[in-house]
């Protein structure tokens, strides 16, 4: 399976290549030639549902394959004939098409009420050879996590990395001026449910890495104060209602600490707090503004936005020697850092010419590349596998929405959570 | 199969405890609280955490005072694009505020704005920005700190529509007294 590995790794070399070049425009990063040719054939769907399914499993599939960027998805309308089994494979029907897999699968009612058996196929035509097959059991209404499943099985084969596909987001829906609700959905932003409703503006969701919690701020006190809500039970506590504006809380890796931002009567500063809330202490003080703290993985840098040299830009401190370091250089303003699971990209808002678009820096070299065009990206967040990033676009004088660009910046998708103003979201963690 | 138990696991696992209900089977079924009762509790900043009040209420004669004046009328501090200096126009309103607040022992609350480019907690911090030099210029013309509260609303009561100098709006301080 890791013959894969190399397969991805050239995908991003290619696009760091290009990274080097200063080139912006996206379409030839990697290039399409390098993403991974599959077939998807529709499943042999033996149930009958009391609801219509919005999306049969093979589009599932597609979507979340296609949204990840490392996947071509062949059309397979021109094939004669459609296998359910890996015995039913022709495999000169689908080398014609180019594809170098194939997935392919039956929906079988399974021996409960209610329940279903999804057996399906990873074949390699290229080889003609079955890489896997899998049975995944579950009730009906789990048609859809099963699809994911699927397709995290698939992409941890072919890519060696795990997919993200069965993971949740969290985002905030502005309805009415005075009627916000933060939400939590399916990574695709299907299964949506509010988790808290408000009067007035909910900003800075942020999942704890244990996935249990989510910290977010709240101004339903007339002023900005940080909340962490339970997801089991429902029920939150008042995190930080310090003097002044309590916001931009960041989660430290393990979950046990967070770096939140206080005013008390001065500018925003950074400080760090255990998860119940005792043992604050101010990590930095300066007259210049220091917020949107995100930790590097290794728990030992905070990297977050300062405006110390005139404009927003990214700086780095380590949290044991205090040591702090100019991260971003390109740009009039570079906010909002997030940092890949590996440590090794910075993710950004980079703002130049007006415009605000989604920005990556490979810390290894500081080689900068643009990911979207604006004109008013905001809050990009990695996938808990760091290839996909979760983020907020408008257009001028429209509502804004939610999606996801691949970090190879070859495919960028809208999540559709509905026709209100969607914002200020964030990414829960794997959770097997 | 091994791995249908894995997802069984898997899909119970952040749902665990979760009364269930028939509308979204596999959503967060924990019930979540409703804020809109806690949002009723005053119209101005909530205070807590700091200091004891040190100054009284208004009394009517000050208040009307307050209402009375033209130049005490105007509340609102407007700054340039990403700048926090107050431009010289606003001189005469805040040295009018600083003495109305020495004299009265007032307590106001500054409430900083900012347009809508950019992060939600950038602006945040720009607005407070903006509240914070309203507040020393307040203080450096005399006035208590005691007596000064800064509060941001950032980008979230802005127009998030606006283009060019119409964005200008929302690049600005409000002062608001206590009591009033």
């Amino acid at each position: 399976m890791n013959a894969y590995i190399k397969f991805f790794l050239t995908i991003f070399l290619t696009f760091q290549m290009h990274a080097a070049t200063g080139i912006e425009t996206i379409e030839i990063l990697g290039g399409r030639a390098s993403q991974i040719p599959i077939a998807i054939t529709p499943f042999d769907e033996q149930v009958q549902f009391k609801q219509l399914q919005a999306q049969k499993i093979n589009q599932i599939l597609a979507n979340d394959l296609i949204r990840s960027g490392l996947f071509d998805v062949l059309n397979t309308d021109g094939v004669a004939s459609i296998p359910r089994a890996v015995d039913e494979v022709n495999y000169s029907n689908w080398s014609a098409i180019q594809a170098q897999f194939l997935i392919l699968g039956q929906v079988l009612p399974g021996t409960g009420n209610d329940t279903l058996e999804v057996k399906w196929s990873l074949v390699d035509i290229f080889k003609q050879k079955t890489v896997m097959t899998r049975i995944l059991k579950g009730n009906s209404s789990q048609y859809r996590a099963i699809a994911h499943k699927i397709s995290d099985l698939v992409y941890e084969e072919l890519t060696g990395t795990k997919g993200v596909f069965h993971t949740k987001i969290a985002f905030v829906k502005k309805k009415t001026q005075d009627s916000y609700a933060l939400y939590v959905s399916d990574y695709d932003g299907f299964n949506q449910k509010a988790i808290v409703k408000s009067q007035k503006p909910i900003i800075s969701p942020r999942w704890s890495p244990d996935g249990k919690k989510i910290a977010y701020v709240s101004f339903e006190k007339q002023k900005p104060v940080i909340y962490i809500q339970d997801l089991v039970s429902g029920k939150r506590i008042l995190f930080a209602n310090f003097k002044g504006n309590n916001s931009a809380p960041a989660w430290s890796p393990d979950s046990q600490k967070l770096a939140i931002v206080l005013t008390y009567s001065s500018n925003s500063q950074i400080y760090l707090i255990n998860h119940d809330g005792s043992d604050i202490k101010q990590l930095m003080r300066t007259y210049a503004i220091n917020t949107e703290p995100t930790w590097a993985p290794n728990g030992e840098e905070i990297y977050f936005v300062s405006d110390r040299g005139g404009s927003g830009q990214i700086y780095k401190i380590n949290i044991n020697t205090n040591e702090t370091k100019r991260v971003t250089f390109e740009g009039n303003n570079n906010l909002s850092p997030s940092i890949s699971a590996d440590g090794k990209l910075l993710l950004f808002i980079s703002q130049k010419d007006r415009k605000y678009r989604v920005a990556l820096q490979n810390l290894l070299n500081n080689q900068y590349l643009t990911l979207t065009d604006g004109p008013h990206d905001e809050s990009p967040l990695f996938s808990p596998n760091g290839h996909m990033v979760l983020f907020t676009y408008k257009d001028f004088g429209k509502t804004s929405k939610i999606g996801t660009v691949s970090i190879n910046g070859l495919t960028k998708t809208p999540i559709n959570v509905g026709s209100e103003t969607i914002m200020e979201s964030t990414w829960g963690p794997i959770t097997d | 199969m091994k791995k249908s138990l894995l997802l069984a696991s898997l899909l119970a696992a952040l749902f665990a405890g979760c009364s269930t209900t028939e509308v979204e089977p596999m959503g967060l079924n924990a019930p979540f609280p409703e804020l809109e009762s806690d949002t009723a509790e005053g119209s101005g900043a909530d205070l807590s955490g700091s200091e004891a009040d040190s100054g009284l209420g208004l009394d009517s004669e000050e208040l009307a005072k307050l209402k009375a004046s033209e130049v005490l009328s105007e509340r609102s501090i407007y700054f340039d694009f990403d700048s926090f200096a107050i431009k010289a126009e606003y001189e005469n309103v805040i040295s009018a505020h600083a003495s109305f607040i020495t004299e009265t022992n007032a307590k106001v609350v500054l409430y900083g704005n900012a347009s809508y480019e950019g992060s939600h907690e950038y602006n945040l911090s720009l607005g407070q920005k903006r509240a914070v030099a309203v507040r020393d210029a307040l203080i450096s013309l005399g006035v208590s700190d005691a007596n000064i509260e800064t509060v941001s609303f950032g980008e979230e009561y802005a127009n998030q529509e606006c283009t060019g100098s119409a964005c200008g709006q929302d690049r600005r301080t409000d002062i608001s007294y206590e009591g009033e």
